[in-house]
């Protein structure tokens, strides 16, 4: 993410969470917190249990960003983001943390009364670790009534006109499927697939935990018993190298849509 | 082969729950932004950096990104970066910062580097890599910002000590560690204190291939590694001196340590221009010498100290200052000090004041006046630094001086006003040392060290990436004196200049014979003729040749040309 796509972003986030972007010019911004968002950014909580206590006006905070030292003009104060830095690293968990459920309808203009079917779709991250990391993103959307599971769901669906209110003339079928088992069914479907992966990945950890291992032996072989420096170390190791996939999901929800929709 | 596979179930039980309890449910743009980040914040491949993608302006050099690589694939975050001075050791931390800080495992940082570099680090951080590092000027810096640049000095001072070592920093980055190699000091135990996660050792001057080295350095970055300092002492010091006779310890080296050199980065370097500029001494200056001299074997206290007498003989070499202010010492150090003492010091005060011009310093104006552009004078004493600064004040030359007791803002203004008001900056070694000057390309070394890599040191502050014209290097020594022997031995038998410095950090270690610095004290201070000193000089010379010529036999066997 360059600078200019941080600014965006930051945009985004705080228009979609009803901030009031009071200045907003090139490398910079100031954004009035609503009292969510100060709730949910500022890390202040005895501020407002006080504030519920006594029954203050509420004041959130105002925050300034930089996006780009060189543009900003010289005299503005305020914190600099920067990909990497940790105000970015919050707002990409709180972001994921206020989106994470949804439940949307297809909004058309429906000339008669229309059938919506409903998906689960999931957004997941699929992290092969070992001493080294890998990550893979999969969107599988699975319908509630006859089981078909579709892949790259999350950007068929961006193509779709979505609405949080069920639109007029329309109505929902009831799920055949419950929500919990399409998520289950998908998540044993992407187990086949990752145990049927090539895992030499896996075993080249291996081997390089075990190297590791014989290089920390050589250095205690003299030691009688096992020192507690020796099972520190050796779990260091372990915690190091020893390969695992961690399936993640970032988010995910109900969807109605019509029935040639996808 | 099977591997374990997680899946997070605490998704699904939440969403069971707004199911049931109809939401709340998120908002679509946050929805998208979401997955967004998501795609953004991936790593697609085991092996790889993130950061260069997001660091448009920066160009990092191939060696660099191949270390940043290296550190975050293979060494999990704990390693001595040991380049050779100005290939770019700060570009290598500042990526592996931004890699760590990307991949959202780093978010508190302390960056402890010479009080002359802290301005610069916190600067190039933030230009060069949008990371907001602060150089630590209070005290609740420490706690409230996230990357704090700061000397090794101010943090183990109270009341910074205390806080610190209460902060749990998910990396540390120290520059310069080679000060770290022993284990006996205040900074060694302060930097082994510190409680961290993946730790960055930076130091241009390689390890030497010492065994306590090694441990001391490696038990910062992995503690307990080596197992118990004293197992570990009973088992190599007896049997093997030099760490390439272990095949453990080399690959454990390997694992932990990673030096690019300048002849195999590919990077087209500016040329160095050495030139030995001979200086003839003056009457009164060559009888200060000799009367310096003549005191070694004499009963007249003076050469119980072979040190002080080989500092005064260099000195001579220097300025008559130097050796006055020396004297002036001696006699204040001693509690009763004897008639004969006495006497011995005064004659030689006499001499220092029969002394009326300083030839080198003479020869330094000229030279300046003729390169018409900015130099750098190096000089090993502090008194010689003043008069030359008195020196070339006098002849409408503007100077200023630069030293390692220097607070860090007054380094950084020096330097400033060198680069933009001043011709020389006249500095003493301590100033060699952590102070970036690729902005001028001549440096004279008034009086030269006796420690090969000092000099190295010296030349690197201007000689580094950055420097676009050739690199001039004038060496003053004067006739007939321990000055021209050195210079002779060092940089002219064993081509010190030509050299690049790897080379000459094998060469020395293959030697294993300790400090240059220190078989030349010995070879002054005891030999009893010219004669004998001439031989002296030959040998260690022949053996210097013979380690290179040990070392050139390998490289060819090791690629196989004949």
């Amino acid at each position: 993410m360059q600078q200019q796509e941080i600014h965006n972003f930051l945009e985004k986030y705080f228009t979609a969470n009803n901030c009031e972007l009071m200045d907003n010019d090139k490398g910079y911004m100031t954004v009035q917190l609503t009292v969510d968002l100060d709730k949910e950014l500022m890390n202040r909580p005895f501020y407002w249990h006080y504030l519920e206590k006594t029954g203050g006006v509420p004041n959130p905070m105002k925050l300034t960003f930089i996006t780009n030292k060189q543009k900003a003009p010289d005299d503005i104060k305020g914190e600099v983001i920067h990909f990497g830095s940790p105000r970015l690293h919050q707002i990409f968990a709180s972001t994921k943390n206020l989106a994470g459920y949804i439940r949307l309808y297809q909004n058309n203009q429906y000339p008669t009364q229309t059938p919506l079917i409903p998906w689960i779709g999931l957004n997941m991250k699929i992290s092969y670790q070992c001493d080294r990391k890998r990550d893979v993103f999969h969107s599988i959307g699975l319908q509630l009534i006859n089981g078909m599971m579709v892949e790259d769901f999350h950007d068929k669906i961006l193509k779709l006109p979505l609405n949080s209110k069920i639109p007029d003339y329309a109505y929902t079928l009831s799920p055949l499927i419950k929500p919990k088992s399409g998520v289950n069914r998908i998540q044993s479907f992407l187990r086949t697939r990752v145990e049927q992966e090539d895992h030499t990945w896996a075993e080249e950890a291996r081997k390089r935990w075990q190297k590791d291992l014989e290089l920390l032996h050589h250095f205690y072989e003299d030691e009688e018993e096992e020192s507690d420096s020796f099972k520190t170390e050796k779990s260091a190791l372990q915690e190091q190298y020893e390969p695992k996939v961690n399936i993640e999901i970032v988010n995910g929800g109900l969807f109605y849509l019509t029935e040639n929709a996808l | 082969m099977t591997v374990q596979i997680n899946f997070d179930s605490s998704w699904q039980d939440e969403m069971a729950e707004r199911i049931e309890n109809d939401g709340p449910w998120g908002n679509w743009e946050l929805y998208k932004l979401a997955v967004e980040i998501e795609k953004h914040t991936i790593i697609p491949d085991f092996e790889g950096l993130q950061a260069p993608a997001h660091l448009p302006e920066l160009t990092p050099l191939p060696h660099q990104l191949e270390v940043a690589k290296q550190v975050v694939e293979n060494m999990n975050g704990k390693a001595i970066l040991a380049d050779e001075v100005g290939l770019g050791k700060t570009i290598e931390a500042g990526l592996i910062l931004k890699e760590y800080m990307i991949r959202g495992l780093v978010k508190k940082v302390l960056i402890l580097v010479p009080a002359s570099l802290v301005s610069q680090w916190a600067m190039e951080l933030n230009t060069k890599f949008h990371i907001p590092a602060i150089a630590q000027k209070k005290s609740y810096v420490w706690e409230q910002c996230d990357v704090v640049v700061s000397s090794i000095d101010t943090a183990k001072r109270a009341p910074h000590k205390d806080i610190i070592n209460n902060l749990n920093y998910d990396l540390i980055i120290i520059d310069e560690a080679h000060k770290l190699k022993n284990n006996k000091t205040k900074n060694y135990e302060f930097v082994q204190n510190l409680k961290k996660r993946f730790c960055l050792l930076l130091t241009a001057t390689p390890i030497q291939n010492r065994i306590e080295e090694i441990f001391n350095l490696v038990s910062l970055l992995k503690p307990g590694h080596l197992g118990s300092e004293s197992v570990f002492y009973d088992k190599y010091k007896k049997d093997a001196r030099s760490v390439n006779d272990d095949e453990h310890l080399r690959e454990l080296v390997n694992k932990v340590m990673i030096r690019n050199r300048r002849s195999n980065t590919g990077i087209e370097w500016t040329k160095r221009h050495v030139e030995t500029i001979p200086i003839h001494f003056s009457e009164e200056e060559r009888a200060l010498y000799d009367s310096v001299q003549s005191l070694r074997g004499s009963e007249a206290g003076l050469s119980s100290s072979q040190f002080s007498l080989m500092t005064l003989q260099r000195e001579a070499c220097s300025s008559r200052e130097a050796v006055f202010y020396t004297l002036k010492n001696m006699l204040q150090r001693q509690e009763n000090p004897s008639v004969g003492f006495q006497n011995t010091i005064a004659q030689l005060i006499k001499r220092v004041e029969a002394v009326t011009k300083n030839s080198k310093a003479e020869k330094a104006l000229e030279l300046i006046k003729q390169i018409d552009d900015k130099v750098i004078i190096f000089t090993e004493y502090r008194a010689t630094q003043l008069y030359l600064q008195w020196f070339l004040k006098q002849h409408g030359i503007t100077s200023v001086p630069f030293r390692g007791g220097f607070k860090r803002g007054k380094k950084d203004w020096m330097r400033e006003l060198f680069q933009k008001n001043v011709q020389v900056l006249i500095a003493t070694e301590a100033g060699g040392e952590g102070i970036n000057l690729q902005f001028c390309s001549h440096i004279i070394n008034f009086d030269l060290p006796w420690n090969p890599m000092r000099l190295e040191q010296r030349i690197g502050r201007i000689h580094r990436l950055g420097q676009e014209k050739d690199v001039k290097i004038y060496n003053f020594a004067t006739k007939d004196t321990v000055e021209e022997h050195v210079l002779k031995l060092l940089y002219e038998k064993i081509n010190l200049f030509e050299k690049v410095i790897g080379e000459l950090d094998d060469i020395l270690t293959k030697l294993e014979f300790g400090n240059i610095e220190d078989h030349l004290t010995d070879i002054f201070g005891k030999s009893n003729s010219e004669g004998e000193i001439r031989i002296k000089m030959e040998n260690l010379t022949s053996m210097i040749q013979f380690a290179e010529e040990m070392k050139e036999g390998n490289q060819r066997a090791a690629t196989g040309n004949p």
